[in-house]
């Protein structure tokens, strides 16, 4: 197995810069504990993958290593590859979605999602990004961003790829103060295929039973039309292999981004304190996107906006995560201990609810490279697991990917890679799509 | 909440900078304000407390006058390890920057270690806490304090800024006669140590001390005196020592103290505080609190108002001098530290500390005098190694107090008194040795003086043989050593009455005095038998022996 891992995982043998003048030089002196799991599994890190600077960003244009241009180029295209159309690969994994988009040898590639780092190039360029359960993968040797945010995410050529990957680096890390204990991940287990069991069957294809919720509010009416078509044609699929499809509501996704904004800004201002250029790092100008999160989350944390910022987009962040434990079917396994540290009434699950959720990973494809043209994210402020599996393009868009996003609920890892897996059998059987 | 806007688009406020994105956030706040769906988030901490009421009491060096004084204590917990970190904690002298590991340097990629957090340092807070009548807090969580230093790597440094682990509690002072609250316990992270050479022009930092486990301990503004400052300050030192939690050492810096002063007219509301940063001792911190009061009259009887803000002290003039005004005070940004879980403390797990409780140092007393042991020989039992009797992470060592009481377990305690402080403490003082060099174990000392007690040695044999085991540590038996070394008392019969029988021949005068009815002078043959007998025979069989031989016709 060869990998690729984003620059914002600490490596012994290489340098780890995070794409940022400011750790130009930097080695880290010990490795990232994915890392050592993959050098243990036998796999070969082929080298570091391009991102936006600390991971900020959803273009990877913001980098000192410059931009990433996205490998696609569409099959009936008649100028050369290397005169393709520059377009953008999405970040801030940019890299590493770009590096399996177009290498044959590699399959897979490490990236980090913050607020969909993950999902975003795996839409654009055409592949599977996996953003895991908050905790499931140890942050160890992760450059932080946003602590309560950052995942270890995983994109690979297929959904079947992605899974192996994640088995080999889903282990409990005592080196993770965040990471999920073992009893609660076999608890996560039980619960995942307990569920599994209601509609898994011995033909893949028949998907009876299945209970896939669409949010309405994350398909706002300005969407593009070709688009909107494209996810249509998944759910008929879907539906005529057997699966429910239900409307569902999340009432708060309004405020998701800006809460998000907040948290992670605060998060940021306080991890980036020590590149100063004294501690760490040289003394070089940080790029506006970086500075304006440092000096946003330096003030949504001062005495004076703190109960007015912070505290607001904490609470918020927390209905948001009620939001989507009222629609899932599968109990959430972390719910006991969470309710004891937020003393927040929690909602039981609804035996009525769906399994996944599905929506679209981006509102269009790639964009152009130097557009200042910027796609907004559904960022995980959940720490549900995510995964972005690329859908047949329709004749009315422009021929680039697109990727659907399928969101279980915490710990269905293997649950989510299944619907991800029929999806990838839709694509396939293109033609099943007219009704 | 019908019609949605799509999901914003993050990165629209690119050209013109952080001002948009503010704006956006703003709006977002004012549209939170009305709907009830949301409630006011719960704040995450409490609002403070009234000080305690005392009665005015006049002080001659500034009549008319009230001082108010509250003090916040960093203690270094004495763990071997650091608080976050498996690093081992520096000793006094370790080489700068060699206990230091990449999450002490705060280097990218690294956490903070929790499965495995220091439980002894939560163990010897709770300790704290106990020992002060704190209200112990179940659930307690870490902040992350903002600021720039070159001796903070990280650029914050973590705290309990928000839910500390305890609340409450106070300390008596019995000179002064009053009690000082405690405001709050938090468990935090000490800094590293910055260097500053004048001549070089060179700031070197130290690393070692960034990670170790502190106490913070803040005092209510309950004191009205330099004296009860000092005594505040002494009495807390004294405590944690007892319960073993640290030195408490001031001039090497593991007890710091920022001391709060304000003074106002008898009558008057408090002052404005000023805070007084880095005192080596507590000598310097009285000189220094009287100071700032001299300083802080001066200015209101010439009508100017103090300012709030930080002073250093200058222990060469006495003076304090300004540091920062309160403009310049930075905001410490406390943030919720995402990374580090609650810490819950269950009820079992608090009672299981208070049980390991060691005793305070007026229950040993009260204990040892029960025992019938006199003041003077608990006075110096409890000075022994000035009472330090707990080692790192909590852990008894052993100190002479329970050598003393292991030794007295079946055993007459005014002997094993005797044997320890007149003989075995005599004798380490001989040497220059420290109690905790003692090599005699209590099983051995115990038996030395069981053999003396049944007579196997003599009193004066035992003395010798403790020497022995003094100068030579061995696990040699003891019965095997005295043999060896000749000292076992002789029991058998025949050599106390050959010895006696040749006394008698060879002091006639004497033995015809004591037959003649001169009791007194059988003294004399029995200092003779016990000299030819080396000191191994018992005296009272020899006067037995004498008495019966000079007695038959």
């Amino acid at each position: 197995m060869t990998v690729a891992v984003k620059d914002n995982i600490c490596t012994k043998d290489m340098p780890t810069t995070c794409s940022s003048a400011m750790l130009r030089n930097f080695k880290s002196p010990f490795d990232a504990t994915v890392v050592r799991l993959l050098n243990n599994s036998g796999a070969t890190i082929v080298g570091k993958a391009n991102c936006d600077e600390f991971g900020m960003g959803s273009l990877n244009v913001h980098s000192v290593h410059g931009p990433v241009i996205n490998p696609f180029q569409h099959p009936s295209s008649s100028v050369k590859w290397e005169e393709r159309e520059r377009r953008s690969a999405g970040g801030s994994s940019g890299g590493s979605g770009a590096a399996v988009a177009a290498a044959c040898v590699m399959r897979n590639a490490l990236a980090t999602d913050t607020g969909g780092s993950v999902r975003l190039p795996a839409s654009y360029c055409g592949i599977v990004g996996l953003k895991p359960s908050y905790g499931l993968i140890s942050r160890w040797g992760v450059v932080s961003f946003a602590d309560s945010l950052d995942c270890v995410g995983i994109i690979g050529r297929d959904a079947a790829c992605t899974s192996k990957l994640f088995d080999i680096l889903s282990v409990f890390d005592e080196r993770d103060p965040t990471a999920a204990r073992p009893t609660t991940r076999e608890k996560a287990r039980e619960l995942c295929s307990e569920h599994m069991a209601e509609w898994v069957s011995s033909d893949a294809t028949d998907l009876t039973n299945l209970r896939i919720g669409i949010p309405q509010e994350y398909f706002p009416t300005s969407l593009d039309k070709s688009i909107v078509s494209s996810f249509r044609r998944v759910v008929r699929a879907l539906k005529h292999r057997g699966a429910t499809v239900l409307p569902v509501s999340l009432p708060n996704t309004s405020y998701a981004l800006s809460a998000y904004y907040v948290i992670s800004s605060a998060e940021a201002s306080s991890n980036l304190a020590r590149y100063d250029g004294v501690q760490y790092g040289l003394h070089v100008p940080l790029p506006p996107g970086v500075k304006r999160r440092i000096l946003l989350g330096t003030y949504a944390l001062t005495a004076d906006a703190f109960d007015n910022y912070f505290l607001q987009a904490q609470h918020l962040r927390q209905c948001i995560r009620e939001d989507f434990m009222r629609v899932f079917r599968v109990p959430n396994p972390l719910a006991r201990m969470k309710t004891a540290i937020t003393t927040a009434t929690t909602t039981p699950h609804d035996p009525a609810g769906v399994h996944v959720l599905l929506h679209l990973s981006a509102v269009r494809t790639a964009p152009l490279l130097d557009s200042d043209e910027q796609d907004g994210l559904h960022p995980s402020l959940a720490g549900l697991p995510a995964l972005s599996v690329p859908i047949a393009a329709g004749a009315e868009g422009d021929g680039w990917p697109l990727g659907v996003t399928v969101v279980g609920q915490w710990g269905c890892e293997k649950m989510v890679l299944a619907v991800g897996a029929s999806i990838e059998g839709v694509k396939r059987e293109d033609v099943l799509g007219g009704e | 909440m019908g019609q949605r806007s799509t999901v914003n688009d993050e990165h629209s406020s690119e050209s013109d900078g952080g001002a948009a994105a503010l704006a956006k956030i703003v709006m977002f706040v004012r549209s939170r304000t009305s709907p009830s769906s949301l409630r006011t988030p719960r704040r995450l901490y409490s609002t403070g407390q009234a000080n305690t009421i005392r009665t005015f009491e006049k002080d001659s060096r500034w009549p008319g006058w009230q001082v108010i004084i509250g003090i916040e204590v960093h203690a270094q917990i004495k763990s071997r390890e650091k608080l976050f970190s498996q690093t081992w904690a520096p000793d006094l002298g370790s080489t700068p920057n060699s206990h230091v590991s990449p999450y002490d340097a705060a280097f990218p990629g690294t956490l903070p270690v929790t499965s495995r957090l220091n439980f002894a340092c939560v163990n010897l807070a709770l300790r704290t806490a106990i020992a002060l009548q704190s209200d112990i807090q179940q659930r307690s969580t870490f902040d992350r304090k903002h600021y720039f230093y070159s001796d903070l790597p990280a650029g914050y440094q973590i705290t309990q800024h928000y839910n500390p682990i305890a609340r409450g509690g106070y300390v008596f002072l019995p000179k002064s006669n009053i009690s000082v609250c405690i405001e709050q316990i938090q468990l935090e992270q000490d800094t590293g140590k910055s260097l500053f050479e004048p001549r070089r022009r060179l700031l070197s930092i130290d690393l070692n001390r960034a990670g170790i486990g502190l106490m913070e301990i803040v005092s209510k503004p309950d004191m009205r005196s330099p004296e009860e400052a000092g005594e505040y300050v002494r009495t807390l030192q004294a405590l944690l020592r007892s319960v073993g939690a640290g030195d408490g050492n001031m001039e090497q810096g593991s007890l710091r103290c920022d001391v709060n002063v304000s003074v106002n007219r008898y009558g008057q509301s408090p002052g404005t505080r000023c805070e007084i940063k880095n005192l080596n001792s507590v000598r310097f911190m009285m000189v220094a609190i009287g100071s700032e009061v001299h300083r802080q009259i001066a200015m209101l009887d010439t009508g100017k108002s103090v300012p709030q803000e930080t002073r250093g002290f200058n222990e060469d003039t006495g003076e304090t001098f300004a540091l920062r005004s309160k403009e310049e005070a930075p905001d410490y940004r406390y943030m919720p530290d995402p990374n580090l879980p609650p810490l819950f403390l269950t009820e079992g797990h608090i009672t299981s500390v208070r049980k390991e409780m060691p005793a305070l140092a007026v229950e040993i007393r009260e204990r040892l005098a029960h025992r019938g042991l006199t003041h003077q020989d608990i006075d110096v039992l409890m000075a022994v190694d000035s009472g330090n009797e707990i080692g790192f992470d909590g852990r008894r060592s052993q100190g002479a107090v329970a050598y003393f009481e292991a030794l007295a377990k079946g055993r007459n305690s005014r002997t094993a008194v005797n044997w320890m402080i007149h003989e075995l403490l005599g004798q380490l003082t001989q040497r220059k040795k420290a109690f905790h060099e003692n090599p005699i174990s209590q099983e051995r000392m115990g038996s030395l003086i069981d053999m003396v007690q049944s007579g196997i040695v003599t009193g004066s044999s035992g003395k010798l043989l403790l020497r022995h085991m003094l100068d030579h540590p061995s696990s040699e038996p003891l019965t095997e050593l005295g043999e060896r070394l000749g000292l076992l008392a002789v029991r058998g019969d025949d050599f106390v009455e050959h010895l006696c029988l040749q006394a008698i021949a060879d002091m006639p005068e004497e033995a015809n005095a004591v037959r003649r009815g001169v009791p007194n002078v059988i003294n004399k043959l029995l200092g003779q038998v016990i000299r030819a007998s080396k000191g191994r025979a018992d005296p009272q069989s020899i006067r037995r022996m004498l008495q019966k031989q000079l007695s038959s016709p």
